[in-house]
C-alpha cells in the first residue's frame, strides 16, 4: 500500500496557487520533501493532516482519504509543526501525556508511553519542569515527543531542525533517522536544507511552485551525470578551443572544463588534445549530481521581464 | 544524542544487555486500545477544567480562580454562620437573590479564566496540534465550552448547594425544611444552569476572538459592566417599549429577571421592576444569547487559520 497517494491535488488561495495538480505516489520510508520557501511543502503536509481542505483533487495517506476519513486516519499520524506550538505553563510530562490521551490512549498507557518517549528524545530530569524555561533544543524534542507518543504509523515533520544550533541539529537529525529506521515508522520530513535531507532520508520529493519537480531515491539524485569535468595544469583556453573545434560541447567553469558526455569519444579526444598541447592533466572525472543543482537559480527571463516592467 | 545514561531501569530491563545503556530498552510499539474521538473530547475537557483552576500548574495560577470561588461562597458561609449563632431569627438569603450578590465575582472569574481556557491555545499555537488529531473543530469547542461551564458552576451552583444543605441542618427541623423547600431544588438547578450558560457563552465568545490575554480579560469584564450601565440608562431614562427591552442586553439584569421568574417572585425595585417585562421574555432572551454565542464560537473556530 502506498504511504501517500495524491491525484491532481490542487490548493488555490486568492491570487496564489500553492499546489498545482500534484500527483504523487510514495512508498513508506523516510521521505524528504524539499522546496524553496513557498513551494508548497507545508501546504501539502497540512492537507494530508486535514488542517486545510484541498481546492480540488484527492489525497490518501496510509490508504485513508484525508478529506472523508480524517478522524480515523489521524489516530495513526504524528505531526511536528515548524513553529512553536507548546503551552508554556505545564511540564513536558503533563503536556505529552495529555496529547497521548487526545490521540486516544487510555490514561495509564499515556503515562507509560510519555515516560518512554521523553527518554527516547533525550529529556530526563527537566521533563518535570515548566516548558517556559526550556531551550529551543528541548522544545524541539518535546514537539517530536508529542508526535511520537501514540506510536503513529507515519510522522509528518515540518522543518524539525528549525532554530537549532549545529549540535542540536545533528542530534535532531539522528533522532529522526533512528525513529525511521529502528522503529519502522514512516517519516515525511519537509526541509529547505538539502544537507539535512541527504543525511536522513532515503527518498526525495522535490516541489517547486506547487509542481512536482522530481521524486526519486536519494541515490538517483546524487548519481553520475553525463558531464565530464576536466582539470589541467596551465591555461585551459587553448584546450577549450581545440575541443570545440573537434565538435565537443564545452562549458568553462574556472580552471575546469565541463564536457558533454554523449558517448565514449570525448575521453580519447581530450587525452589527445591534452598531449598535443603539452598540458598536465590533473583530473578527469564524471560529475556527480549534487542536490544543490536542483535549486540553482534559473536566470529567468521572467525575472528580467518583471524588472523591465517595473522600471 | 546525549550520552547514554546508565540507569537501574535499563539494567533491569528485559531487553537490555549488560551494558545498560538507556537505548537498549528499545522502542516498543503500542498494541493497546485506541479510544478515538470521544476519548479525545473527554481528555480535552478534563485538561481544560484542570487548567481553569490552575491544577498541574504553578501555584500562582491557582490564586485567582480559587480566591474567586471562596469569595462566591462567602455570602452563603456568612449566612450560615449567623444562622448557627442566632438560630433562624435572621432573614435567610433566598436562592433567587444569590446570583445578584455574586454576579460581579462571576464576571471576574469569567474575565480571568475564559482567556486561559480558550485563548491560550491560540496564543501558543497549540490549536494546530489539536486540529490535526482525531478531534474536529466542533469537538474542540464542545470540550472547551463544557469545561468552562463546569468550572463556572463552582461559583454559581456550589454556593446554592452549600446554602440549601446548611439551611436544612442549621434550622430546628431538617425534615421540615426539606418538606417546605423541596420545590426550590429544580429551580436552583434551572436558574444556576442558565446563569452559568449565559455568563460562560458571552465570556467565551469574547475570549475566543483574540489570542491576547489582556485584551480578552478587559473585554469580558467590560462587556458585563458596560451593558449593565447601558441597560440602566435606557430603561430608566429613555423608557418606552424600546427602552425597556434594553434590559435584555445586560446579562446581569437579564439573569436577575430570569431567576425571579423561575422562583415566581416579583421584583421590588431596580431596573428589572422598571422594565416590567414578563418573566418568559427573559427566558427566551437567555436561550437566544446562548444559541447565538455558541454559533459565533463555532464560526470563529471554523475560520481560524492554523
Amino acid at each position: 500500500m502506498a504511504l501517500i497517494a495524491t491525484d491532481a491535488l490542487t490548493k488555490r488561495y486568492p491570487g496564489v496557487t500553492a499546489l498545482d495538480a500534484l500527483t504523487l505516489e510514495l512508498e513508506p520510508g523516510i521521505i524528504g520533501l524539499v522546496g524553496a520557501n513557498g513551494a508548497g511543502k507545508s501546504t501539502l503536509i497540512k492537507i494530508l493532516l486535514g488542517l486545510l481542505p484541498a481546492t480540488s483533487g484527492s489525497a490518501r495517506l496510509l490508504g485513508y482519504d484525508v478529506a472523508t476519513e480524517g478522524p480515523t486516519l489521524r489516530q495513526f499520524v504524528g505531526y511536528m509543526p515548524e513553529h512553536d506550538c507548546l503551552p508554556v505553563d505545564v511540564s513536558a510530562t503533563e503536556f505529552v501525556a495529555h496529547m497521548a490521551q487526545i490521540n486516544g490512549l487510555p490514561k495509564s498507557a499515556a503515562r507509560e508511553r510519555t515516560a518512554e518517549t521523553l527518554r527516547h528524545v533525550g529529556l530526563y530530569e527537566e521533563r518535570y519542569r515548566e516548558i517556559r524555561g526550556y531551550s529551543t533544543g528541548m522544545k524541539q524534542r518535546v514537539k517530536l515527543a508529542q508526535a511520537l507518543v501514540h506510536d503513529p504509523r507515519v510522522m509528518l515533520l515540518d522543518e524539525p531542525t528549525n532554530g537549532l544550533d549545529p549540535e542540536g541539529r545533528d542530534e535532531m537529525l539522528d533522532l529522526v533517522r533512528r525513529t525511521g529506521t529502528e522503529f519502522g515508522i514512516a517519516i515525511v520530513m519537509a526541509s529547505h536544507l538539502l544537507g539535512e535531507i541527504e543525511r536522513v532520508c532515503d527518498h526525495l520529493v522535490v516541489i517547486d511552485g506547487g509542481h512536482l519537480l522530481r521524486s526519486a531515491t536519494i541515490g538517483d539524485f546524487t548519481g553520475r551525470t553525463q558531464v565530464l569535468a576536466v582539470e589541467v595544469e596551465g591555461d585551459v583556453q587553448p584546450l577549450a578551443e581545440t575541443l570545440t573545434a573537434r565538435g565537443l560541447r564545452i562549458v568553462a567553469e574556472g580552471h575546469t572544463l565541463l564536457v558533454d558526455l554523449v558517448d565514449e569519444r570525448p575521453y580519447d579526444l581530450i587525452r589527445d588534445a591534452v598531449a598535443d598541447l603539452g598540458l598536465g592533466l590533473v583530473r578527469m572525472e564524471q560529475r556527480r549530481h549534487n542536490l544543490e543543482d536542483l535549486f540553482r537559480p534559473v536566470s529567468g527571463p521572467a525575472g528580467e521581464d518583471a524588472h523591465a516592467a517595473a522600471s | 544524542m546525549p550520552p547514554p545514561v546508565k540507569s537501574a531501569a535499563a539494567s533491569s530491563g528485559g531487553n537490555a544487555p549488560g551494558a545498560g545503556s538507556i537505548y537498549d530498552l528499545g522502542y516498543r510499539h503500542y498494541e493497546g486500545a485506541r479510544l478515538g474521538r470521544r476519548h479525545a473530547i473527554a481528555s480535552l475537557y478534563w485538561y481544560s477544567l484542570r487548567s481553569a483552576f490552575g491544577l498541574g500548574r504553578r501555584p500562582s495560577s491557582k490564586i485567582i480562580p480559587w480566591a474567586l470561588v471562596v469569595v462566591a461562597l462567602l455570602p452563603a458561609a456568612i449566612r450560615l454562620g449567623i444562622a448557627a449563632i442566632a438560630t433562624s431569627r435572621v432573614t435567610p438569603v433566598r436562592p433567587e437573590q444569590y446570583f445578584n450578590l455574586i454576579n460581579l465575582v462571576v464576571a471576574l472569574f469569567c474575565a480571568a479564566v475564559a482567556p486561559e481556557v480558550i485563548g491560550r491555545d491560540q496564543r501558543t499555537r497549540t490549536l494546530v496540534l489539536y486540529f490535526s488529531r482525531a478531534l474536529s473543530r466542533q469537538d474542540y469547542v464542545l470540550a472547551k465550552l463544557g469545561a468552562f461551564v463546569t468550572a463556572l458552576l463552582a461559583l454559581t451552583l456550589a454556593p446554592q448547594i452549600v446554602l440549601f444543605v446548611g439551611n436544612t441542618f442549621t434550622g430546628t427541623n431538617a425534615l421540615a425544611y426539606i418538606k417546605d423547600n423541596w420545590a426550590d431544588i429544580p429551580r436552583i438547578l434551572a436558574s444556576s444552569g442558565v446563569d452559568t450558560a449565559v455568563m460562560a457563552s458571552v465570556a467565551m465568545v469574547i475570549a475566543a476572538q483574540t489570542a491576547r490575554r489582556s485584551y480578552a480579560t478587559v473585554s469580558v469584564i467590560a462587556a458585563f459592566i458596560v451593558t449593565s450601565a447601558l441597560a440602566a440608562i435606557f430603561v430608566q431614562d429613555v423608557g418606552g417599549t424600546g427602552g425597556h427591552l434594553a434590559v435584555l442586553v445586560s446579562p446581569f439584569d437579564l439573569l436577575r429577571g430570569f431567576n425571579l421568574w423561575v422562583f415566581n417572585v416579583p421584583e421590588t425595585e431596580g431596573i428589572v421592576k422598571d422594565a416590567g417585562l414578563h418573566g418568559s421574555v427573559y427566558g427566551i432572551a437567555a436561550a437566544v444569547i446562548i444559541a447565538v454565542c455558541a454559533g459565533l464560537i463555532q464560526r470563529r473556530y471554523q475560520r481560524i487559520s492554523t
